[in-house]
């Protein structure tokens, strides 16, 4: 009698799971149906609408995600001459606060203009990579350690090449240290994945790095750096061609370093 | 007497040299920009904030007081820092001799500082709080008193953040009462407008 029942248990535990698989079969079976149906005669995909619909409706569950908004309205840059007359004037009146802040947006005004010059200055196709200008960067900190960087970006498909010009003194003193150091030299044994190299008579390193592609950083002078990304790059070969397209002595000199 | 009008013509001197610098480099700023020499405008730009941090500087510490409880002040010891890094610039005062002192320190202009800051007002800190530390208000401004008793007569500090300024006073051989009494000397409000 036990037996029975148990044999019974079993069936059962067996005939729940069955049952469950047989009717998401034949669910899957009739969206399939359904949709086909609708595609032929031209009706939305009602999940498609039902997922739009949480979204947007009432029923959204968390947080809210932005869909829409004009960003910002780009400023005109500092007018760097009205900036150090109004510092004069502030600092003459012993307005100290006001003068420094006016020096400091005329900083800005001056970066700002260093950029853009510089991106000018920047080749508009590198290695059959054609520039993306809607990623152009000119980015100034105002706080002297950091104060300006420039970015660009090069792609077309999957491979991608982006360039990063700063007057950083701190990162161009990190590379320093590790031109400096008896430790530069990573290996593996078989193959360097980072090295020391000379772009255009100047000392850099190359990285390769599987998930991040090749990497090539060059300090500038006192306290310029350029480095460059490359993803999808075969070879260093093809990485160093892209790179040696940019002329390094012109953004020395936009820079201010020697 | 002699050495005091020394001292004073030192002082005033390099204010006087400074102000002076400041107007150069102004009108070197000016020219570079209108002559298209954009690296040189930076550079003497980041001349004027130099000088004007000194400048600053010397203004805060005129609002210092010249004695905190019984100590004097030392003015051999007074310094005024500034640098285009991020640790700003510093004002620096201290009062006393070795077995009783107190020293003003005030960093403005610190991206570093503002980071600190943050630190602050973390709930974080509270955690970290070994009871050595407590927050109180001098002169309506958040504070926070350190008990230091790293030799066998203790002392305190208390930290005042602002922005991206931190106004810092230590104390050795001292009570609580003694230190945050010493803290109240200062004219928090005016060191603000300054260097906030």
């Amino acid at each position: 009698m036990t037996a029975l029942m148990l044999a019974g248990a079993l069936l059962l535990q067996f005939q729940l799971p069955a049952q469950g698989f047989l009717k998401k079969l034949k669910e899957t079976a009739d969206k399939a149906l359904e949709k086909k149906v609708n595609e032929k005669v031209g009706i939305e995909d009602k999940s498609k609408e039902q997922e739009h619909q949480n979204k947007s409706g009432s029923e959204r569950t968390g947080k809210a995600t932005n869909k829409s908004g004009a960003g910002l309205k780009s400023t005109t840059p500092p007018d760097v001459a009205e900036q150090i007359s109004d510092a004069n004037k502030a600092y003459t009146a012993k307005n100290y606060n006001d003068a420094r802040y006016s020096v400091q947006q005329a900083l800005l005004g001056v970066e700002l203009q260093i950029g853009k010059e510089i991106l000018k200055s920047l080749p508009a196709t590198v290695s059959g990579l054609p520039s993306d200008s809607t990623n152009d960067r000119v980015v100034s900190t105002n706080w002297g350690w950091a104060n300006l960087t420039i970015a660009r970006t090069y792609n077309k498909a999957d491979k991608e090449l982006n360039i990063s010009i700063g007057n950083n003194q701190l990162y161009s003193g990190l590379t320093a240290l590790y031109f400096n150091s008896s430790y530069s030299m990573q290996t593996d044994g078989q193959k360097e994945n980072i090295k020391q190299i000379r772009v255009k008579g100047n000392k850099a390193i190359i990285q390769y790095d599987a998930s991040d592609g090749y990497s090539v950083i060059v300090p500038l002078g006192q306290s310029g750096v350029i480095a460059w990304t490359g993803v999808n790059f075969a070879t260093e070969d093809e990485m160093m061609a892209a790179v040696n397209a940019f002329d390094i002595d012109k953004v020395k000199s936009l820079l201010g370093e020697k | 007497m002699k050495q005091i009008t020394i001292f004073l013509i030192n002082i005033l001197s390099v204010v006087v040299a400074s102000s002076q610098d400041f107007v150069k480099n102004a009108a070197t700023a000016k020219q570079s920009y209108n002559a298209g020499k954009l690296e040189d405008a930076h550079f003497a730009l980041q001349q004027m904030l130099v000088e004007l941090d000194i400048t600053i500087g010397k203004e805060v510490l005129k609002l210092l007081p010249a004695q905190m409880e019984t100590m004097k002040v030392n003015t051999v010891d007074d310094n005024v820092t500034a640098n285009i890094g991020f640790v700003g610039a510093t004002v620096r005062r201290s009062y006393g001799a070795t077995d009783k002192r107190a020293e003003i320190n005030i960093i403005s202009n610190s991206p570093m500082v503002g980071t600190l800051n943050a630190l602050f007002n973390s709930p974080l800190m509270n955690f970290a709080n070994n009871g050595d530390t407590k927050m109180v208000k001098v002169q309506g401004y958040k504070a926070r008193v350190t008990k230091e008793s790293s030799s066998d007569k203790p002392g305190y500090k208390v930290e005042i953040p602002f922005n991206s300024a931190l106004v810092t006073i230590t104390a050795n051989n001292c009570t609580e009462t003694q230190a945050l009494a010493m803290a109240n000397t200062l004219p928090y409000a005016e060191i603000a407008k300054l260097i906030q």
